[in-house]
């Protein structure tokens, strides 16, 4: 019986070739440049990352006192405010071309799962602010979070406990389900054209 | 983007009916259905024509 590690070797080459994995060409059909707002968003997601760490090393009262922490801090409201503008041009393409047809249906699900937790990802980043907007938009947000009965889990109120989630778990996920949503890409390729009607109406076969 | 617009005070809204939206909300969605429609008939960087060549 082989290893743990052998048998996770030959899962990853089963499923994930080389020449799959990291390709060197796109189908022919990938020519319009809506193809490209996936790479934009992930391009986003590694500015957002990058200028997050750097605030993240000063604090977050940093960019309140110094020009070059208001400027690092910009970039990352920026970046995330394309990051967003990106990934729902993303949806919307990918919906209209119906991108979970051909067994893509778990690529389609990790987008979605990654969009419902990038929004609290960026929320708790206004709640990690240090200024009157901070607090207004938790005292305002702390009575939707009770309404769901989940106060005692997420306390809006409690600078700690947000300012954690906005820099460590809620990126963890972000940045896993990303990952996850491009090897199940590149494991299935990427969606092809809907197929034209026959002369009769008829949908053609894929 | 401050000094071109004044950032300081309350947002201006949209109110028509049932929809109500900031103005910054209404320009956002506005930009994305721009863009969007337009990549859809732009060209993809380094996509080959119908033809083949490029």
């Amino acid at each position: 019986m082989s290893s743990w590690t052998v048998r996770v070797r030959e899962f990853g080459l089963r499923n994930l070739p080389p020449e799959r994995l990291l390709p060197d060409s796109q189908p022919a059909y990938m020519t319009s440049a809506i193809y490209l707002f996936g790479a934009l968003t992930i391009s986003a997601l590694v500015v957002i990352i990058g200028s997050g760490t750097i605030l993240a090393l000063k604090g977050p009262a940093w960019w309140h006192v110094a020009s070059i922490g208001h400027f690092f801090n910009s970039i990352h409201l920026w970046s995330v405010e394309l990051f967003f503008f990106f990934m729902v041009i993303h949806l919307w393409g990918k919906f209209w071309m119906a991108a979970w047809r051909g067994g893509r249906a778990r690529v389609w699900m990790t987008g979605a799962v990654c969009f419902l937790v990038a929004v609290p990802c960026a929320f708790t980043g206004y709640l990690s602010q240090q200024n009157f907007d901070s607090q207004w938009i938790a005292t305002q947000g702390k009575d939707g979070i009770n309404s769901l009965g989940v106060g005692a889990f997420f306390n809006a109120l409690n600078f700690g406990q947000m300012y954690s989630y906005h820099i460590l778990l809620l990126p963890i996920a972000v940045v896993a389900i990303v990952a996850l949503h491009i090897l199940l890409v590149r494991r299935h390729g990427i969606v092809p054209p809907i197929p034209l009607a026959d002369s009769a109406g008829a949908p053609a076969a894929e | 983007m401050g000094s071109v617009v004044n950032l300081n005070g309350t947002a201006h809204y949209v109110h028509w009916h049932f929809f109500l939206m900031s103005v910054p909300n209404v320009v956002v969605i506005v930009l994305m259905l721009i863009v969007f429609t337009v990549a859809l008939f732009l060209r993809a960087p380094g996509a080959k024509k119908p033809g083949g060549h490029k």
